[in-house]
């Protein structure tokens, strides 16, 4: 099966967004719902804990869909002479520096 | 029910590792002649035949860990609490966020590694493959030893 060539534009754009956006999402907790685990119960955006811990993973990774999909959208329509400007590399430098921010943002962790 | 979720997800895992380190050797570190010994056949592999089966298992394990990532929020998150150990815990909130990352990759790593494989795009595969390992092993490697301190079906 071979993609259209404007595909490696739309995989880019998807990287890019969504580990930036997901990253945005955890450090400012925009999380789209909560899942309470011990109750077994979901609230719609930030919800603080209730009988036991409160998970806000699952709503950061849906925040970040929700990104990464309409920026997506926004890319379909983006000329091609333009999205053939965009380099590869993108797809792995960003993804590459959000693992290095995230090792910044939990350093607590590993230095008390 | 949690523990059997819990050994096919090691499963999984040791799979996707496997996958991933091959491909990972045969792009940083090609055989340059016919492999004789086992480390150069190791090397020595088809590299783009590994893809679609490390991007199902990448899929499958990210999915079996967040099905069973409640029961570690619940329990053994307690325990390394009381145990007093925040590298332990740091080292899987890093893990949770290592695999989004992995995930979100994964449409670009298939795309640069379709065939017919393009010169133009070698570094970005060779780039996307070592983070995809980087990951992959940092998530085994912290999975297993966070496991370890609650125990066997604890």
């Amino acid at each position: 099966m071979t993609p259209p060539r404007p595909f490696a534009f739309l995989a880019i754009v998807f990287t890019v967004v969504y580990t930036v956006a997901y990253a945005v999402a955890v450090s400012q907790n925009y999380a789209l719902f909560t899942y309470h685990p011990v109750p077994g119960t979901i609230g719609m955006g930030v919800e603080k804990v209730q009988d036991g811990p409160a998970m806000y993973w699952y709503g950061w990774m849906a925040t970040a869909a929700i990104a990464a999909f309409g920026a997506c959208l926004v890319a379909c329509v983006v000329p091609e002479r333009l999205a053939k400007r965009v380099g590869s590399g993108w797809s792995w430098i960003v993804p590459l520096g959000v693992l290095l921010f995230f090792a910044y943002l939990l350093r607590g962790y590993f230095l008390r | 029910m949690f523990t059997a979720l819990l050994i096919v997800h090691g499963l999984f895992a040791v799979a996707l590792l496997g996958a991933i380190t091959h491909q990972t050797a045969s792009v940083w570190l090609p055989a340059r002649k016919p492999a004789g010994s086992f480390a150069g056949r190791f090397r020595a592999v088809t590299a783009a035949s590994y893809t679609n089966a490390i991007i199902a298992l990448y899929v499958c394990t990210a999915l079996l860990g967040a099905i069973i990532y409640p029961e570690f929020r619940v329990s053994i998150r307690g325990v390394l609490e009381e145990l007093d150990v925040p590298a332990a815990m740091g080292a899987f909130e890093l893990k949770e966020h290592f695999s989004v990352v992995g995930l979100a990759a994964l449409p670009a790593y298939w795309y640069f590694w379709r065939q017919p494989l393009s010169e133009e795009h070698r570094r970005t595969r060779r780039a996307l493959t070592a983070i995809l390992a980087f990951i992959t092993w940092w998530n085994f490697l912290v999975g297993h030893v966070v496991n370890n301190f609650r125990g066997y079906g604890g």
